[in-house]
């Protein structure tokens, strides 16, 4: 199974500009201290290996949407924010070389940032994609619709191509869908959230749980969540913000922290964390340095397995 | 002791209600944790305290819920006009405090003697 992080950030998309691919380029040049380098292959290798992240790289700025790979017969995508545009793309060239064209979409919410890619999801247009809407809410078809209103967007959902259905899952419930099995839980968030697992005929797992506010004056039903992600091989977290703004000024804002999400994976002896919907006035700098944080708090707290902290960026690919 | 029991002691100096936990404040100790910072609260109200200060030098490490637990106490004191310090973190509760920036939102002293004349 793979999972492809094709829109990680939270809340509004993000571009880099200019002055930052300049102070980039500068903080490269200054690493290189007047090294030559035979070719860009060469230089490639030391931008991956020798300069950090934030400086060789980007963490990307599309919002939520990651795909899970777990065969052929059908894609699986959590969320429909801006990342879904490229992946959408990506999809056409894999359908024109034989894969599938059926999509099991699963949303988290209707929050702009996760939906905000669907009119621009180009298999919407090929009438001979399926594209099947998974959800915790009843009224998914309204928010896609809703968007593609003459106010909001001059292509209607009715003149879309695609078989386009929606289906109602509900929490407690372990559904077959494609190649994986499938479970929810509902998260605190505005409207409600829906944290979604997905294991494999191997047993392999993973969780997409975003836009999950875990509430400090009902810490206790934390064990759910303790318990949804137990054993997993990688769990996607929404980390947008330190633990101190989650319970101060951004507290009820239906967001989580880095230390919550490594304490509940610690619980759940969870394998892998994935930082995830990043915070959209964080540059690439403040987010690696989350992601450093992140690892050494994880070390700190440490009491059994090791946890593996990664953070997601667009265009990462983890094989679990 | 057992897992989930911290060793507390407390002292009075002056205006200072000074406690001071110690072991590791995780999820098997964080209920019990933020109970007895609820009952010190209230004690350091009952003496007339004008804060309450948590020295935190014998502190194994505290996870999330432990920090949570200052905030609901946090709240609690505010509304008892006790203020609640943090004072003494030990290298780990240093890393701890800056990583969550609770540093940010609580006051933090080195010295336990500082605490009166801030």
């Amino acid at each position: 199974m793979k999972v492809r992080f094709w829109g990680t950030r939270g809340s509004l998309p993000v571009a880099q500009k200019a002055g930052t691919i300049r102070d980039k380029i500068a903080a490269a040049l200054v690493a290189a201290d007047g090294r030559k380098f035979a070719d860009v292959n060469d230089a490639r290798r030391f931008a991956e290996d020798e300069i950090g992240f934030a400086v060789s790289g980007t963490y990307g700025g599309a919002t939520s949407c990651v795909e899970i790979e777990a065969d052929e017969e059908a894609f699986i995508v959590c969320d429909l924010g801006s990342g879904v545009r490229e992946f959408g793309l990506d999809a056409m060239g894999r359908c024109a070389a034989g894969h599938a064209r059926t999509y099991h979409v699963f949303l988290s919410h209707f929050h702009w940032d996760h939906i905000m890619g669907f009119p621009f999801f180009v298999p919407v247009f090929d009438p001979n994609a399926k594209i099947v809407i998974h959800s915790g809410h009843t009224d998914a078809e309204e928010a896609l619709r809703r968007q593609q209103e003459e106010i909001s967007f001059p292509v209607a959902f009715d003149w879309l191509r695609a078989d386009i259905s929606f289906r109602l899952l509900e929490p407690g419930q372990t559904y077959e869908i494609g190649a994986v099995k499938v479970q929810l839980i509902e998260q605190n968030h505005s409207h409600k959230s829906y944290g979604y697992r997905f294991t494999n005929a191997a047993g392999k797992s993973v969780v997409y749980s975003t836009d999950s506010e875990h509430k400090i004056d009902a810490m206790d039903a934390e064990e759910a969540f303790v318990a949804f992600f137990g054993d997993c091989d990688l769990v996607i977290c929404d980390t947008m913000y330190s633990l101190a703004d989650s319970i101060s000024m951004k507290e009820d804002w239906g967001h989580s922290s880095n230390v919550v999400a490594i304490d509940l994976c610690h619980q759940a002896r969870v394998r892998r964390l994935a930082l995830f919907h990043h915070e959209p006035t964080y540059s690439d700098a403040d987010i690696q340095r989350m992601h450093e944080e992140s690892i050494r708090y994880e070390e700190l707290t440490r009491e059994h397995a090791p946890l593996d902290v990664i953070c997601a960026y667009d265009g990462l690919t983890v094989e679990v | 002791m057992t897992r989930g029991d911290l060793a507390w002691t407390v002292e009075t100096r002056g205006a200072v209600r000074l406690v001071a936990p110690a072991g590791r404040i995780d999820e098997a100790s964080a209920t019990a944790f933020a109970e007895r910072l609820a009952q010190e609260i209230d004690s350091a109200a009952a003496c007339g305290s004008a804060k309450l200060a948590i020295d935190l030098a014998a502190i194994d490490y505290m996870s999330s819920r432990g920090l949570r637990g200052l905030t609901l106490a946090q709240r609690q004191s505010g509304e008892s006009g006790i203020a609640i310090v943090l004072v003494r973190p030990n290298e780990i509760m240093r890393e701890i405090l800056a990583i969550s920036r609770y540093d940010k939102v609580f006051q933090v002293f080195d010295d336990i003697e500082r605490i009166g004349t801030a």
